[in-house]
Order: structure tokens, then C-alpha cells, then sequence
């Protein structure tokens, strides 16, 4: 099973960190909510855990990584 | 036909009268009133059976959610069954969407066939308590399973009844938003790692099924099960509920076995007209489009349309398609829980783009970007379901958004659309 994040949207401020630490997975929407663009390759495993962590609101999870 | 029995879901307090097509299953016998002596006449206490067998019974005629998005029952039972001992059992009867009235018409009229469905239920799971969730804005609905759930005391159900009274809003019946309210918290979506068949109330595996749903499993335990499964299509067994004009003055639920055609169920106007299908979080259908169509799940997906929780709303005469999807977001924009940064920003600028469109401005490109941008991103599908209404009539009616570009429309007479006050008339 491949990776993902997934965003507790409730949870999410817009702070748009997510975007900083993983621009080649996470962009921007107007509002500045992130969006996701498709499961998160092998290499970018590290990375997406690092925006997972550094989310001001703890609003990122990993999902289906060992 | 038999005639039908009117019901006032808001109870005295006003709301539509609806109007209840006696049926040959689930709506059967509707006249005889809803008291549980009422009930026993006809339909013996549900038998305690087994989960497996129930489970079987269940696959055999592929009974589906009824709240909207279909899944198969059987699959949600075992589920519940593998994720834990000290399983819940939830009765939907919240039916936060203004526009149905299926769910408000078993409550006032067959409400011991639900809950006997959710007895057989909570009994072939070892489940000693049944939560029933109300409506927030329907008393009467409310009062209805009150009275019901009181009678059941002198039944020997072995479960133990817990009352809910869901909020009076369109995201109220979302299954997360449900179970946040039996926690005690704000009946509001919440983000659900995982599905409440797995990890629901308190943690615990939550069979949460539409009022409807439980209908359906109750003609399984008993005679009637032949028959029942008898009607309908080999590939689609068994019946459903749809609510015709749900918007209307004089809402009528009626029961329709899968695969019956629309023509038997519409008047030609109707079908030669705009028919927004499966509610607020619907499709729409293009004028004839519903011809050669039939109700059943394949049929309509193979047409484009989903049948959702079974509202069916043909667009009432001189009205127009665009301007009845800008009143619909509209709403729904006001009904975001607000908890979402996507709902919350995007539903309103949705609305926006929509009655500009309306109002001739084409920002129609942008109602469609936007319904992409806000799909997939919320804790429940509420800007999923609003997305895919704005979708279909982008898709439907592309001419009559060209037409209100240039200052027209096809539906509505010119004057009442270019006049802006004047003549006072």
C-alpha cells in the first residue's frame, strides 16, 4: 500500500507549511488550504513525514506508510 | 392505487404535508396505523437469527445503504462483526436533507419495521443497545419514535432504546457528525480516520445504517422475505423509497421496485423537463433523459445519475435549471458546518460564481474549477455533493448557461427575468 497524506481538514488553519517543506507534493488553494496532488512516492517518504511533524496544528498525517 | 395516508413530519408546527403511496413491501399496510398492535397483526417479533445467516439473507437480494451512498449492507454487518465484541448499533433517522421525506414517512407510518430491523440487527451482533437518532426539525417525526420506542417496552427485544436528537441541519446525519452527538460533543463532521463500522462510538465498532436500510432488513427475517425478494430485477432485487417532489407543496413517498421504468413514475412534463435527481447533493437530468431509464442503480449510472437517498425533483414549470441550482448552493454554501477552510471560502464563492451565471455574468468556468478545487476536501462529502450538483448542470444545461450570457433563458418567460422593479406589478 502506497502512501499518503491526509489533511483533518477541520483541524487545518491554512498556515501553508505543509507547502513549504513539500511544494512537489502540496500546493495551495486561493484560501491558502493545502492540495494534495497524489500518494507520495518512496523517496519523498521523509519529507512528507517532516510536513506531518512541522504542521502548526498537527493537521497532516502520513497515512498507509510502514 | 389504494389512497395514500398523509403525514405532517413537523407535527403541528407546519411543514408539507406528505402525502404516503401505500406499497407492496416496505410501505405495505400503511393505513393500519403505526402503533406496535398495529404492527404485530401482520408482522411476527423478529427472530433472533444468527449472524451468518442474517448476513446471507442480506447478500441475497445485495440489500444497500439507503442514505445516500448505496454500500452494500451485507459487507458493513460483517465489518462490524470482525472489528470488535462490544459492537452499536445506530438507526439514521436524521434525514438532514430538507427535500426527503422517506425516512419521516416510515417513522410516522411503519416505525416498528425499523426498529425490528434494527432488533434483528443488534441481535445477530450481540448488541445490547440501539441508538435511534432523530431529526432536529421534524417533532413530529420525533414524536412518532418516541411513542413507537415506549411501545417496545413490552416487547421481549433484548436491547435496551437510547434516543438522539440530531441538529436541524443538512450535515446532521453524516456518520461521523452522528456518532459526535452520541459522544455528547457538537454534531458536526469530524475527520474519521477510519470507518465507524471499524472504530465508531466510543471507539467501538457502530453498525450506523439509514432508517430506510433497517426497513428493508426486517422483511428478511420473516414470510414475507419471498416475496420480497422476488420483486424487482434478478441483478437488483427488492424495492426502494423515493421521494417525489420533496420540494413542493404535497411531497409523496412512494415504494418502486428496481427497475421500474420512469415513465410509470413521472407525467410526461416531467420528464420532458429538468429532473434534479437524488436531492441537493444530486444529479440533474436533462429534459427526456429519464426516458428508456429505469430505477435501479445501474441504469442510472450507466445514464450518468445517481439516485442518492431517493429524492427525486422534477423542476416545477417556469422555472429554470440554473437558477434553481444558484438557490440550491446557495443553501447549501449556509448549511457548511464551517469547520473546513475548502467548505467554508469555497462553497460561497461556488454560490457566487453560480448566480452570476445565473444572472447572466458567465463565470461558469469558474463554478466548474471551483467544484473541482473543493471535491475530496472536507472532513465529510458535503462539498462533494454540492460540487457534483453545480457539475451536472454545467454538463446538462450548457446551452441555457450560453443562453443566460446573452441575456435569455429558455424557462423562465423574458419578463421575468430582465424586468428589475418597475411597473409594480
Amino acid at each position: 500500500m502506497s502512501a499518503r497524506l491526509r489533511v483533518d481538514w477541520p483541524a487545518c488553519r491554512g498556515r501553508g507549511l505543509c507547502a513549504e517543506v513539500l511544494p512537489e507534493l502540496v500546493s495551495l488553494d486561493e484560501w491558502g488550504y493545502p492540495v494534495v496532488h497524489g500518494d507520495v512516492p518512496e523517496d519523498l517518504v521523509g519529507l512528507a513525514r517532516e510536513a506531518a511533524r512541522t504542521c502548526p496544528t498537527l493537521a497532516l498525517r502520513l497515512v498507509g506508510s510502514r | 392505487m389504494s389512497a395514500p395516508v398523509l403525514v405532517r413530519p413537523a407535527g403541528d408546527g407546519g411543514g408539507p404535508v406528505v402525502a404516503v403511496q401505500p406499497g407492496a413491501h416496505v410501505l405495505r399496510g400503511v393505513s393500519a396505523g403505526p402503533s406496535l398492535a398495529d404492527h404485530r397483526r401482520r408482522t411476527p417479533p423478529p427472530p433472533a437469527l444468527p449472524l451468518a445467516d442474517l448476513v446471507a439473507r442480506v447478500r441475497d437480494v445485495d440489500v444497500r445503504g439507503r442514505g445516500g451512498a448505496g454500500f452494500p449492507f451485507a459487507a458493513k454487518l460483517e465489518a462490524t462483526a470482525g472489528a470488535g465484541r462490544r459492537r452499536e448499533v445506530v438507526v439514521n433517522l436524521s434525514e438532514g436533507e430538507p427535500v426527503s421525506f422517506k425516512d419521516a414517512a416510515l417513522a410516522l407510518t411503519r416505525p416498528h419495521l425499523v426498529l425490528d430491523g434494527a432488533v434483528l440487527a443488534a441481535r445477530a451482533l450481540g448488541s445490547r443497545v440501539v441508538h435511534v437518532v432523530l431529526p432536529g426539525d421534524r417533532a413530529g417525526v420525533a414524536a412518532a419514535v418516541r411513542r413507537a420506542v415506549d411501545e417496545r417496552g413490552h416487547e421481549d427485544d433484548r436491547v435496551r432504546w437510547r434516543l438522539h436528537r440530531a441538529e436541524g441541519r443538512f450535515v446532521a446525519g453524516q456518520a461521523h457528525a452522528v456518532v459526535e452527538l452520541m459522544s455528547g460533543r457538537p454534531n458536526l463532521p469530524v475527520t474519521g480516520w477510519q470507518p465507524v463500522a471499524l472504530h465508531g462510538y466510543r471507539g467501538r465498532p457502530t453498525l450506523l445504517s439509514n432508517a430506510e436500510t433497517f426497513a428493508h432488513v426486517a422483511l428478511l427475517a420473516g414470510e414475507h422475505r419471498a416475496a420480497y425478494a422476488g420483486a424487482g430485477t434478478g441483478e437488483e432485487p427488492g424495492t426502494r423509497l423515493l421521494t417525489l417532489d420533496g420540494d413542493g407543496e404535497r411531497p409523496t413517498v412512494t415504494e418502486v421496485a428496481h427497475g421500474t421504468p420512469w415513465e410509470d413514475l413521472l407525467t410526461d412534463e416531467a420528464l420532458d423537463g429538468p429532473v434534479l435527481v437524488g436531492g441537493y447533493h444530486g444529479t440533474w437530468a436533462a429534459p427526456g433523459a429519464l426516458r428508456g431509464v429505469t430505477v435501479s442503480r445501474t441504469a442510472m449510472a450507466a445514464a450518468g445519475l445517481s439516485l442518492g437517498a431517493g429524492v427525486v425533483l422534477p423542476l416545477s414549470p417556469g422555472d429554470c435549471p440554473v437558477h434553481r441550482t444558484a438557490g440550491i448552493v446557495a443553501y447549501l454554501a449556509g448549511q457548511s458546518a464551517r469547520r473546513c477552510g475548502p467548505c467554508r471560502h469555497g462553497l460561497p464563492a461556488l454560490a457566487d460564481a453560480v448566480r452570476a451565471t445565473d444572472r447572466g455574468i458567465d463565470l461558469s468556468a469558474r463554478a466548474g474549477a471551483l467544484a473541482g478545487v473543493v471535491t475530496g476536501r472536507g472532513a465529510c462529502a458535503h462539498p462533494d455533493g454540492t460540487a457534483r450538483t453545480v457539475t451536472s448542470m454545467l454538463a446538462a444545461f450548457g446551452d441555457e448557461v450560453a443562453a443566460h450570457a446573452s441575456g435569455g433563458c429558455g424557462y423562465r418567460p423574458p419578463r421575468l427575468v430582465a424586468r428589475s422593479g418597475g411597473s409594480g406589478r
